[in-house]
C-alpha cells in the first residue's frame, strides 16, 4: 500500500465500530464461538468470511444484540450490545433467512417500521423498491427470493443504521439477484459517505471482492486474517519455484501456506522484506487464493489431490 | 407496536367480532323466546295456584341449550389459537430477528402485544359471559342452579378469569418451550390441570360452607340459588353419612346403622323411629348470597396466575437468545 495512507493512520487511528475481546458462546454441548478478538474500523465494508460452522452468525447475531455472550466482550459504537432502544436503532441486522411476515406487504412493512423506529426513512426504501420494480402490495411470501431479499435490505436501510450486519445476505440468490442485491448494498454505503460501517459474511469471493474493502478470515472461531484487503492483497505473494527447503526465506518473510508437487514448490508468503531469492518466482496474489491459503485448502482444481501442508 | 400488533392480529379479530354478533343474534333470540315461555308459565301457573311442576317444564332449545354449555371451553380455546403462536410462531418463523432488532426493544413488543391480546381476549369471554349469563336468566330463577359447578364456570366473570389465565398460560409456554404446537399441547394440558385442581380442592373452601342440621321428618331448602355441597343423615353419636338425595334413601342404604328397634317398619315410621333415636338430616351448603362473592374470588386466582405466568415470560424473553 502506499506510504501516504500508511502515515494517515499512524496519525489518526480510525474510530473502532466494533470491538470484540475474547467474545465466546457456548450452547448446551456445542461452543458456537470461542474467544473471538477482532476489530472493524468505521466506515468499513467488512467481508466476514469463514468456513461454515466458523461462528460467523452467531458472531453476528451477538453484535447485534439477538444472543448474549457466555464470555468475554464486544463493543458495538462503543456500546455493549443490549436491549436498548438507543442501541438498537443504530444497529442494522439481516438474518440469512431474510424474515419478514410472510402474509404482509413491503409497503405494510414499511408502515410497521415507521412505528417501529425513532429514525425511519420510509420513503427511501420505497424509492428503492419502487426502482428496482418490486410490487409494493403484494405480500411478501410471494415475491422472489431476490425480491425479497431486496425489501429486508431497504428496510434495514430505512433505519438508517450505524452499523449493518449482513448474514450470508446472498447464499440463496441467483447471480443476478446476488447482483442487484450488492448494487443496492454498494449504493446505499455511498449514500451515507462513510458513516455507515457494514459486515457482511459471506462465502462467494467474487461478491467479496466487488463491494467489501476490509476482511476478516475467521476459522474456528479464530480470526486467521484482518486488515484491509488492498493492503492484504499487497502484502502477500505466491512464489513458485523449486522443491527446496524453505528455512531462509522463512527467516524475512511468513509462510503462510505451502503447496508441493514432486518438483515444485508453490509458496504463499506475508512478505517481510524484498524478495531476493532468484529461484522463485514471485506473482500477485488473488483475494481467493489469499483466503484458501489460509483457511489451509485450496479449491483450485489443478491442486485438487495434492498434498497441502499448513504453517500459518 | 400497537399497529404491528393490530396488522398482525386484525384477521382474527375480525373473525371473533363476527361469531361473537353471531352468538349474540342467537342468545338475542333464543333468550327472549325462553323469557316469554317462563313468564307465561307463571302467568298461568300463578293463576291456578300450581306452580309446583314448574320445575319440569323445558325452556328453549336442546341445540342452543348444548351451545351454551359448550362456551365453558372458550377459554382454552383462546389460550390455544391466539395465546401459544403470540411468541412461539414469531420464534418459529424467525420473524423475531426482524421484530427485535428495530428501534423497540423486546420487552416493548413483548408488552404491548401481549397487553392488547389479553384485552381482547378477555373482552370477547367477558361479551360471551354476559350473553350467557342474560340468556340463562330464565333457567337459572326456574332452576335455581346458578351457582352449581359448570353453570358458575360459564357465568358472570369467572369465564373472564379462566381466558386471562388461559391465553396468559399460552403466550407463556409457547415463550419458554418457542414451538406452537407442543406450546398448544402444554396450555391444553395445564389449562385443565389447573382448573380442575382450583374446583375440586380450593372453590368450596373459599368461605367457610353454612351446615343445616334438622329434624328426619322435616324438610328445609337452602333459599334461592345455593350451592349444595353435600347433605345426608347424622346419626347419634355425631357420624356423618353424605347422602346427596335425602334421609328417605338412607335409610333403606345398608351401610346405615338402622337401630334394630326401628328395623322392619314402614318408611315414615322408620324415619320417626331414628329421629327419637336421635338421628338427624344435614345440609351442607354455599350460600346464595355468595355467588359475586365466589366469582370474585375464583376470577382473582386466575387473574394472579395470569400475572404470574406473563411475569416468567418477559424474564424467559429478555434473558434467552432470539
Amino acid at each position: 500500500m502506499s506510504e501516504p495512507h500508511r502515515v494517515k493512520v499512524v496519525a489518526a487511528p480510525p474510530a473502532l465500530a466494533i470491538e470484540t475481546s475474547g467474545l465466546t458462546k457456548r450452547y448446551r454441548r456445542v461452543t458456537a464461538l470461542s474467544e473471538c478478538s477482532m476489530v472493524v474500523p468505521e466506515g468499513r465494508i467488512c467481508a466476514l468470511i469463514g468456513p461454515n460452522g466458523a461462528g460467523k452468525t452467531t458472531l453476528l447475531r451477538m453484535l447485534a444484540g439477538l444472543a448474549a455472550p457466555t464470555a468475554g466482550t464486544a463493543s458495538v459504537l462503543g456500546g455493549t450490545p443490549r436491549q436498548d432502544p438507543a442501541f438498537l436503532a443504530d444497529i442494522g441486522f439481516l438474518a440469512q433467512e431474510m424474515p419478514l411476515y410472510r402474509r404482509m406487504s413491503a409497503a405494510d412493512h414499511i408502515k410497521i417500521g415507521a412505528h417501529l423506529n425513532s429514525r425511519w426513512d420510509g420513503e427511501s426504501a420505497r424509492a428503492r423498491l419502487l426502482g428496482l420494480d418490486i410490487p409494493l402490495g403484494r405480500a411478501v411470501g410471494t415475491l422472489s427470493g431476490g425480491q425479497r431479499a431486496q425489501v429486508a435490505l431497504a428496510l434495514t436501510l430505512a433505519k438508517k443504521p450505524r452499523v449493518l450486519l449482513l448474514d450470508e445476505p446472498v447464499a440463496a440468490l441467483d447471480p443476478l439477484a446476488r447482483r442487484h442485491f450488492l448494487g443496492t448494498l454498494t449504493s446505499a454505503v455511498a449514500e451515507t459517505d462513510g458513516a455507515l460501517t457494514v459486515v457482511l459474511s459471506s462465502h462467494l469471493i467474487a461478491d467479496i471482492e466487488r463491494v467489501c474493502d476490509y476482511l476478516i478470515l475467521l476459522t474456528r472461531s479464530q480470526v486467521q486474517l484482518a486488515g484491509d484487503i488492498e493492503d492484504l492483497l499487497a502484502e502477500h505473494k505466491v512464489l513458485i519455484g523449486p522443491k527446496k527447503d524453505t528455512g531462509a526465506l522463512a527467516a524475512t518473510h511468513t509462510v503462510v501456506h505451502t503447496t508441493t508437487t514432486a518438483r515444485q514448490s508453490t509458496l504463499l508468503v506475508r512478505v517481510g522484506g524484498p524478495l531476493i531469492d532468484p529461484a522463485y518466482e514471485a506473482a500477485d496474489i488473488s483475494l481467493e487464493e489469499l483466503v484458501l491459503g489460509y483457511m489451509g485448502a485450496s479449491a483450485a482444481p489443478a491442486y485438487a489431490g495434492l498434498t497441502t501442508v499448513a504453517e500459518g | 407496536m400497537t399497529y404491528l400488533t393490530w396488522r398482525q392480529h386484525r384477521q382474527q379479530a375480525l373473525v371473533a367480532l363476527a361469531l361473537l354478533a353471531a352468538f349474540a343474534v342467537l342468545m338475542l333470540i333464543t333468550g327472549l323466546q325462553a323469557a316469554a315461555q317462563w313468564h307465561a308459565a307463571l302467568a298461568g301457573c300463578s293463576a291456578a295456584r300450581a306452580c309446583g311442576s314448574l320445575r319440569d317444564i323445558f325452556l328453549g332449545s336442546h341445540a342452543v341449550g348444548f351451545l351454551v354449555v359448550l362456551t365453558l371451553i372458550v377459554p382454552a380455546l383462546l389460550g390455544m389459537l391466539l395465546g401459544a403462536p403470540l411468541v412461539a410462531h414469531e420464534l418459529e418463523t424467525r420473524t423475531t430477528q426482524f421484530a427485535w432488532t428495530q428501534g423497540a426493544t423486546r420487552a416493548r413488543w413483548l408488552a404491548v402485544r401481549v397487553g392488547w391480546l389479553l384485552l381482547g381476549t378477555a373482552a370477547f369471554a367477558g361479551a360471551v359471559s354476559a350473553l350467557v349469563t342474560w340468556w340463562s336468566g330464565p333457567a337459572n330463577a326456574q332452576q335455581a342452579s346458578g351457582f352449581n359447578p359448570g353453570r358458575f364456570d360459564i357465568m358472570g366473570i369467572a369465564p373472564v378469569g379462566y381466558t386471562v389465565f388461559a391465553v396468559a398460560l399460552g403466550i407463556t409456554a409457547g415463550t419458554v418451550i418457542r414451538r406452537v404446537v407442543p406450546a398448544i399441547g402444554i396450555t391444553v394440558a395445564c389449562f385443565i390441570a389447573v382448573r380442575a385442581a382450583v374446583f375440586i380442592g380450593l372453590r368450596q373452601h373459599y368461605q367457610a360452607a353454612v351446615t343445616h342440621v334438622y329434624g328426619l321428618t322435616q324438610s328445609f331448602a337452602p333459599p334461592g340459588a345455593a350451592w349444595q355441597l353435600a347433605a345426608g343423615v347424622v346419626a347419634p353419636g355425631g357420624g356423618r353419612l353424605s347422602v346427596s338425595d335425602g334421609p328417605a334413601i338412607a335409610v333403606n342404604v345398608s351401610s346405615v346403622t338402622v337401630p334394630a328397634s326401628c328395623r322392619g317398619l314402614e318408611d315414615a315410621a322408620t324415619l320417626s323411629c331414628m329421629q327419637a333415636a336421635g338421628f338427624r338430616q344435614f345440609i351442607t351448603y354455599q350460600p346464595a348470597g355468595r355467588y359475586w362473592a365466589f366469582q370474585a374470588i375464583e376470577a382473582g386466582i386466575f387473574v394472579a396466575l395470569a400475572a404470574a405466568l406473563i411475569a416468567v415470560a418477559f424474564v424467559v424473553l429478555r434473558r434467552r437468545d432470539a
